[in-house]
C-alpha cells in the first residue's frame, strides 16, 4: 500500500518524513548496539536508534497485520470471480477450436455466427473513485488468477492512451505473456503463442485496472478485435469500474459493448477496509499502540471529508506511530509489549539499562527512573495491557451489535475513546444527543434485535471474547439463556406457528424482550466495567499517541506556503549579522530571491519585468547613488572598482532569482501576448 | 450457423489428416504434428474443404441473387476479373458469403480485416506473411516474412510474391502429377479479399492508404490477380473523384423479416414453437433493428424466457398455449426493445446456472431499491460539495451565481427564483428540452472553487452536521479550504469523467471544464450530504 502512494502527489507530505528516517536509519546502522559502555555524546544517539529500532519492529509488526487483511478481504469475489472465469472459458471452448497453426494465425474470422463473437468481461465495481488503494487489489486478483492456473496479465488506463492506439495494449499483453517485446506487434502473434501452448485448456485474462480513465476508442478497438479471435484466443476480460453501472455505456462504443457479456461482481468498500484495518491495527493491540480521542476524530475527519483514500489513512497512522516513538522516550517499550504477560527476563533488563541510562520519565508519574520507580512501570504496563484487552474486546463486542446499523467502526472507537464517556452518566437513555451517539445506538440495536440474528450476534461475541475469561463467561451465560427460552417459547408456541406471520413476529418480538434486556444488561455492565477510556488511565502516554497538532502538520504540509513565509522572512530565519533584524529595509546583502519576492509583492498579478529589475537593481547598488546618478553609473560602469557591481551580474542574479521563483511555483510566465511581463500565482500567505 | 459450425468441424479433421503429405502419414503422430505446425502449404491459401453450391445457398437464405451475381462476376476458372467493392450495412453476410463462396470455389485467396490491421506496416505484413506461407511462430521468433514499411516497398515486395505464386501454381496444373501430390486448390487466379476498409478512413494518413489500395490493381497490372473490396460505407463514400479503374459494386441489402425468420429458424431444434416464438417477437424488434448481430442475443435471452412456462418436451403447442406463453413473454419484450437500443449490460450479467441466476436478480432487485437513495461508491465529503458545485456550475449560468450565493447564503434568491419559476411553468419543458441538446456548459476552474466555497460555508453553518468536529474539512480554518487536497481531488473527479475538460476559451485562454455528471447521480450526492441541491438549480 505504502508503495502505492507514490503515484499521488499529496503523498509527499509523508515522503519527507520517510526520507528523514531513512537517512537516519543509514547513519545510525554504522553504530554497534553496546549498551554497556555509555558516555554522554553516544547517549543521544543511542536513545534515538532504540527508539527508531522499536518503531520499525512495532510498526511491522501493524504493516504484517493489515497487509494480511487486506489480503483477504476480498478473498470471496476472487474466487467469484475465478469460477466465473472457468465457466466463461468452458463455453469458450464449446464454440470450436483451432486445430491448426496456419488456421490459428490465419486472420480468418472462424466464426461468424454472432453469438461466438461475444468477449466475456467482468466488471469489477471497486467503489472508490480513487484508484490509488486498488491497484493493489488488481495485482492480489491478478496474482490469485495466476496461482490457479490461468494465464494473466495487467493493463493500465496508460496502454489505451489515444496516441498510441491499439498497437500500445497488444505490445503490452505480448510483452507480459510471452516477455519478449516485438518490434510489430500484431494480435497473430498471441494466437500463435497460444496455439503452441501444450496445455490449451486455461484461459487467458486480461485485466483492466481503471476503465474510466482509458480512452473509450481505444479501448472499443481492442475490444472488437479480441472479439474476432476470441476463439483462437479465449481471452476473458476483467474490466474495473471505479463509479455505477453506467460506466461502461459511456465510455465504450455501442459495437463494442454489444460484444462484451457482462457480468458484475463487487469488491469491499473503502469503508469496509477501512474498517478491517483499524479492526487489526488499533483494536486487536497487534502492537499495543494506541491514539487518543482528539487524533481519533481527527482521523476520521480526515477520512470522512478530505482524503478518503485507505493508503492516506494508513500514512497517517504510520506517521503517528512514528511521531509517538519520536516524542515519547518510554514508548520504546512497547516492543515487548505484547509477547510477554509481564515484562522481565534479559528483555527487560536491557530496557532497563537505557532507561535509567537516558533517565527518561513520564509526565504522568512525574518520578525518578530508580529501581523502584522501574518496577512501579513494570506493573503499570503490565496493568495496561490488560486494561487495553478488555477495553478493545468491549469495543469490538458494541461494533458487532451495532453493525447491522451501518454504524463506522472508526465513528463508535472515536466514542470509545472519548475520556467524558462515562462521565456524563448512563448512556443508554440519551440516544438523541450526540454524545454517545454510536454506543447508544449499539444498544438500542441490541434492543430490538430478533432472535435469529441474535444467535449470530452472540456467536460474534464469543468469538471475540474468548481471551478475556471473565467477559467470555458472561457470554457463554447469555447463550445458555437464550438457548433455555428458545427451548421454552418452542414448547408453548409451536401450536401458533402454523399462524399468520405478522402476529408470529410480532409474538416473538414480545417473547425475546425479557432476553434482550438481559443482552443489554450485558453491554452496560461492559461498557461501564471495562471500557474506561486510555487517556483516563495513568502512564496511557507510553502507549497512546496524543499530539494532533504535529500529525496535522505533518498531514497537511503545505510547502508553497512554508516557502512564502520563508522567503519574507529570511532575516529572521537566517539570523545572519550583515542585515538589520527589523524588517521593513531591503539591504543589498539579503539574499536574491527573498528580495525579489518582497519586491513582487508590491506589484498586481502581472509583474513588469524592466520595472521590477530596475528596483532590484537599486536595491542592489549602493544607496549612496540617486535616482539621477544611476544612468551614470551604466555608463562608466566599466571604469567603476572592483566592489561595483557589474550589469552582467545584476542580471544573471536576477535570473537566477526568477527561476528560482518559477521552479518554487510562484511565478509564472506570461504566453506570447506579453512577453515582458511575469504573473503572480500565490496571493496572500 | 451451429449446424455449419459441426459440419466443418468434422471436415477440418479429414482437412488436417490429408493435408500432411503421404509419407509423414506412416510415421507417428509426434512428427505430424510437428509437421503440421512447420510446413505451411498452399492448403493455406484456400478456407476449408469445398461444399456445393446448393449448400452455400441453403446457409444463406435470401442471399441467392447476391451470390450467384458474386459467381458471376468472379467468372470461371483462371479467367481474370475487375476489382469488387462489396457493401452493405452491417451484419448482412458480406465476410462470411465470400469466404463460404470462395470455399465453394476453392480457389486461392488471401484475407486481411483492417480490424485486425491497425496500421499500413502490420497490414502489409500479414498479407505478405499469407502469400509466402510465412507463419509467426517460436521457431522464427515470431517475426515477420519480411519488414515492410512503406507502400513502395510493399508493391514490390507484393509483386515478387504474388508472381512466384502463380508460377507455383501455373507450374503445378501444367505438369501432370499424381493426383495426391497436385496442389490442392483449383485454378492461378490469387485473390486479394480487404475487409472492413471503412476503417482505413480513420487512419491518420488515411486518404494515402485509401488511394494506394485502391491503385494497387494498376500499379501492379498483373491480370492473374483479383481484388475483393468489403465495406460497410457504399463506394461514394471513399475520395471517389480519384481516377482509379472502375470497381464493380455489388450491394448487399439488409435483411426483410422473412430472411431474418429463416435465418433464426435455420438450427433450431423444435421448429414449431420456435416459429410461434418468432411471430411473437419478430415484429416489434425488427422495427428497431434487423442486424443479426443485434438481434440474436437478445433472441436467445428471451426465448429463454419463452421456454421457460413449458414443462416437459412433450407439451403440445396449442392456440391455448401460445396465448398464455405471448402473455408471460409481453412484459420482457418491452424491456428488451429499450435494451437493444441502449447498453446491453442489463440484460448479460448472468453466466450462472439457473438458479444462481435467480438469487442474482432478486439480489439487484435489492440493490435497485437501495441504489434509488444510495451512493454506490465511496466519496469524500469535500469531493460531494465538489461534485455539486461542479454540476451547479454547468448547469447554471454564470449571471446567476451572484444571486444564488450572496452573502446572506442564498434563501433571498431562492424566493425570487421560486416566483419566477411558477410563472413560467409552461415553459419549462422545454427549456429541459434545450438543455439537453446543448448539453453542460463549460466553467472555469475558478469559478467551479468559488461555488465550492460558497457551498462549503453553507454547510458548515448548517446545524445537523456532524457534531463533535470543530472545523468539517478537518485541518485549517476558513482561508486554506483551497489546498493541493482541493485540487487533487478535482483531479481524481476529472480520472472518472465526473468532470471534464472542455475546449480553451478563445477569449481568456485559460481551460474550461463541464461536468458530465447526471442530475440523478448529483441528487443522489446532495441527498448523502443533506444539501438542499434542488433549491440551487436554475429552471425557467
Amino acid at each position: 500500500m505504502e508503495e502505492a502512494t507514490h503515484f499521488v502527489l499529496h503523498r509527499a507530505a509523508s515522503s519527507e518524513n520517510r526520507d528523514r528516517k531513512s537517512a537516519r536509519r543509514k547513519i545510525d546502522n554504522a553504530a554497534t548496539a553496546d549498551y554497556t559502555e555509555l558516555n554522554s555524546e553516544s547517549k543521544d544517539g543511542l536513545c534515538q536508534q532504540f527508539q527508531r529500532e522499536s518503531f520499525e519492529i512495532v510498526w511491522s509488526k501493524i504493516e504484517n497485520s493489515f497487509k494480511a487483511i487486506l489480503k483477504n478481504i476480498n478473498r470471496d469475489a476472487f474466487n467469484e470471480i475465478h469460477s466465473w472465469v472457468l465457466e466463461s472459458f468452458k463455453e469458450i471452448k464449446s464454440l470450436g477450436s483451432v486445430s491448426s497453426l496456419s488456421e490459428a494465425i490465419r486472420p480468418i474470422p472462424i466464426a461468424i455466427d454472432a453469438a461466438s463473437k461475444c468477449l466475456h468481461a467482468g466488471l469489477v465495481f471497486t467503489r472508490n473513485i480513487e484508484f490509488v488503494d486498488d491497484l493493489m487489489t488488481f495485482e492480489d486478483l491478478a496474482e490469485h488468477l495466476r496461482s490457479q492456473g490461468c494465464h494473466v496479465a495487467n493493463l493500465s488506463s496508460l496502454e489505451f492512451s489515444a496516441d498510441i492506439g491499439t498497437s500500445g495494449c497488444i505490445r503490452s499483453l505480448l510483452k507480459q505473456f510471452l516477455s519478449s517485446s516485438f518490434d510489430a506487434v500484431d494480435i497473430s502473434i498471441l494466437s500463435s503463442w497460444y496455439f503452441s501452448q501444450c496445455n490449451r485448456d486455461t484461459p487467458i485474462v486480461v485485466i483492466l485496472n481503471d476503465l474510466e480513465r482509458c480512452c473509450g476508442h481505444v479501448l472499443s478497438d481492442f475490444i472488437i478485435m479480441l472479439s474476432e479471435w476470441v476463439v483462437k484466443i479465449p481471452v476473458i476480460l476483467i474490466i474495473g469500474v471505479a463509479t455505477t453501472l453506467d460506466a461502461p455505456g459511456e465510455v465504450l462504443h455501442f459495437k463494442a459493448l454489444q460484444c462484451l457479456r457482462l457480468c458484475k461482481f463487487i469488491l469491499q468498500s473503502p469503508v469496509e477496509r477501512m474498517n478491517a484495518v483499524v479492526e487489526t491495527v488499533l483494536l486487536k493491540n497487534c502492537s499495543g499502540f494506541s491514539i487518543s480521542h482528539k487524533v481519533a476524530v481527527f482521523l476520521k475527519n480526515y477520512f470522512n471529508n478530505r482524503d478518503g483514500t485507505l493508503s492516506s489513512l494508513i500514512r497517517a497512522l504510520k506517521i503517528a506511530c512514528a511521531q509517538h516513538f519520536s516524542t515519547e522516550p518510554l514508548s520504546c517499550m512497547l516492543k515487548v509489549f505484547d509477547e510477554q504477560e509481564t515484562f522481565h527476563g534479559e528483555q527487560f533488563d536491557f530496557q532497563h539499562q537505557v532507561i535509567s541510562a537516558c533517565e527518561w520519565t513520564i509526565p504522568s508519574t512525574r518520578g525518578k527512573m530508580d529501581e523502584e520507580g522501574i518496577q512501579k512501570l513494570v506493573n503499570t504496563l503490565t496493568e495496561l495491557k490488560k486494561m487495553q484487552g478488555r477495553w478493545s474486546v468491549a469495543v469490538l463486542c458494541l461494533y458487532e451489535a451495532a453493525k447491522c446499523r451501518q454504524v463506522n467502526l472508526l465513528d463508535l472507537l472515536c466514542e470509545a475513546l472519548d475520556p467524558d464517556l462515562l462521565a456524563s452518566g448512563p448512556l443508554g437513555c440519551h440516544a438523541t444527543s450526540t454524545k454517545g451517539r454510536y454506543i447508544s445506538q449499539a444498544i438500542q440495536n441490541v434492543r430490538e434485535l430478533s432472535e435469529a440474528m441474535f444467535v449470530n450476534l452472540i456467536k460474534s461475541w464469543e468469538k471475540h471474547t474468548i481471551a478475556i475469561p471473565e467477559i467470555h463467561g458472561k457470554v457463554k451465560d447469555l447463550q445458555y439463556i437464550l438457548k433455555f427460552e428458545n427451548y421454552k417459547r418452542r414448547k408453548v408456541e409451536s401450536p401458533i406457528m402454523s399462524k399468520k406471520r405478522s402476529q408470529n413476529q410480532a409474538n416473538v418480538i414480545g417473547g425475546s424482550n425479557a432476553f434482550n434486556e438481559t443482552a443489554v444488561n450485558f453491554l452496560e455492565c461492559l461498557i461501564n466495567d471495562f471500557m474506561q477510556p486510555l487517556e483516563c488511565v495513568a502512564s496511557h502516554e507510553i502507549v497512546c499517541f496524543k499530539n494532533v497538532e504535529k500529525l496535522k502538520a505533518a498531514l497537511a504540509g503545505d510547502p508553497r506556503r512554508q516557502i512564502q513565509v520563508d522567503l519574507l522572512g529570511s532575516r529572521r530565519i537566517l539570523q545572519c549579522s550583515c542585515c538589520p533584524r527589523d524588517g521593513g529595509i531591503l539591504c543589498p546583502s539579503m539574499q536574491d530571491t527573498s528580495i525579489m519576492y518582497i519586491l513582487s509583492q508590491e506589484h498586481g498579478d502581472l509583474i513588469n519585468l524592466y520595472d521590477w529589475y530596475q528596483s532590484f537593481k537599486s536595491i542592489l547598488l549602493p544607496p549612496s547613488e540617486g535616482k539621477q546618478k544611476t544612468k551614470q553609473t551604466k555608463k562608466k560602469k566599466n571604469a567603476n572598482e572592483d566592489e561595483e557591481l557589474s550589469e552582467v551580474t545584476i542580471q544573471a542574479r536576477f535570473c537566477r532569482a526568477v527561476r528560482e521563483l518559477q521552479i518554487t511555483g510562484l511565478l509564472r510566465m506570461q504566453r506570447k501576448r506579453r512577453p515582458d511581463h511575469l504573473q503572480r500565482v500565490a496571493f496572500g500567505v | 450457423m451451429a449446424r455449419e459450425e459441426s459440419l466443418r468441424a468434422t471436415k477440418r479433421i479429414t482437412r488436417s489428416a490429408s493435408s500432411a503429405p503421404t509419407p509423414e502419414k506412416k510415421s507417428g503422430f509426434k512428427t505430424k504434428k510437428t509437421a503440421d505446425l512447420c510446413s505451411p502449404s498452399l492448403t493455406d491459401l484456400v478456407y476449408g474443404d469445398p461444399i456445393s453450391l446448393d449448400a452455400l445457398l441453403s446457409t444463406f437464405p435470401g442471399r441467392k441473387a447476391q451470390i450467384l451475381e458474386l459467381i458471376k462476376l468472379l467468372g470461371h476458372l483462371n479467367s481474370p476479373t475487375l476489382p469488387l467493392f462489396i457493401y452493405g450495412v452491417p451484419s448482412t453476410g458480406k465476410t462470411s458469403i465470400i469466404l463460404q463462396l470462395f470455399r465453394h470455389l476453392n480457389r486461392p485467396f488471401v484475407y486481411s480485416s483492417f480490424r485486425t490491421c491497425y496500421n499500413p506496416r502490420s497490414f502489409f505484413e500479414s498479407v505478405l506473411n499469407q502469400l509466402l506461407l510465412h507463419h509467426r511462430d517460436a521457431s522464427n521468433g515470431y517475426s515477420s516474412a519480411k519488414r515492410c514499411d512503406r507502400p513502395s516497398d510493399f508493391v514490390d515486395l507484393l509483386r515478387d510474391a504474388l508472381t512466384s505464386l502463380i508460377k507455383r501454381l501455373k507450374g503445378s496444373v501444367k505438369k501432370s502429377m499424381p493426383p495426391q501430390l497436385a496442389l490442392p486448390v483449383d485454378g492461378h487466379m490469387i485473390y486479394l479479399i480487404f475487409d472492413h476498409l471503412e476503417l482505413v478512413r480513420e487512419w491518420g494518413k488515411s486518404s494515402s492508404v485509401l488511394h494506394f489500395l485502391f491503385n494497387l490493381y494498376d500499379n501492379l497490372n498483373i491480370p492473374e490477380v483479383g481484388f475483393i473490396f468489403l465495406s460497410n460505407l457504399a463506394p461514394d463514400m471513399f475520395c471517389s473523384n480519384m481516377s482509379y479503374v472502375e470497381q464493380i459494386p455489388v450491394y448487399f441489402p439488409s435483411y426483410s423479416e422473412d430472411d431474418i425468420r429463416q435465418i433464426f429458424l435455420r438450427n433450431q431444434e423444435n421448429q414449431k414453437l420456435y416459429s410461434s416464438f418468432l411471430d411473437v417477437v419478430l415484429r416489434p424488434l425488427s422495427r428497431i433493428t434487423r442486424r443479426l448481430d443485434e438481434l440474436s442475443p437478445t433472441f436467445a435471452s428471451l426465448y429463454m424466457q419463452y421456454c421457460k412456462p413449458i414443462s416437459g418436451p412433450d407439451t403440445v403447442l396449442n392456440e391455448d398455449m401460445k396465448r398464455r406463453l405471448y402473455s408471460k413473454l409481453n412484459p420482457h419484450i418491452t424491456s428488451a426493445c429499450n435494451e437493444t437500443f441502449r447498453v446491453l449490460d442489463y440484460a448479460a450479467p448472468e453466466a450462472e446456472t439457473s438458479t444462481k441466476f435467480e438469487m442474482k436478480a432478486c439480489k439487484r432487485k435489492l440493490e435497485s431499491s437501495k441504489k434509488s437513495d444510495e451512493l454506490d461508491f465511496h466519496l469524500s465529503t469535500s469531493a460531494k460539495y465538489l461534485l455539486i458545485s461542479a454540476f451547479l456550475a454547468s448547469r447554471n449560468q454564470a449571471t446567476l451565481d451572484a444571486s444564488l450565493f450572496d452573502s446572506s447564503g442564498g434563501p433571498d434568491g431562492r424566493k425570487r427564483r421560486r416566483k419566477v419559476s411558477q410563472k413560467v411553468m409552461a415553459q419549462q419543458e422545454t427549456a429541459e428540452d434545450d438543455l439537453h441538446t446543448k448539453g453542460p456548459g463549460s466553467f472555469p476552474l475558478e469559478r467551479l472553487l468559488a461555488i465550492f466555497q460558497c457551498l462549503s460555508s453553507v454547510a458548515e453553518g448548517s446545524p445537523d452536521e456532524d457534531g463533535g468536529s470543530d472545523d468539517w474539512l478537518g485541518i485549517g480554518g476558513e482561508g486554506a479550504v483551497v489546498t493541493t487536497d482541493i485540487l487533487l481531488q478535482i483531479s481524481s473527479l476529472s480520472n472518472v469523467n465526473f468532470i471534464v475538460r472542455g475546449g480553451s476559451c478563445p477569449l481568456e485562454g485559460s481551460t474550461r471544464y463541464k461536468c458530465m455528471v447526471s442530475e440523478d447521480l448529483a441528487l443522489k450526492v446532495a441527498r448523502s450530504l443533506k444539501f438542499p441541491l434542488a433549491k440551487y438549480i436554475y429552471r425557467r
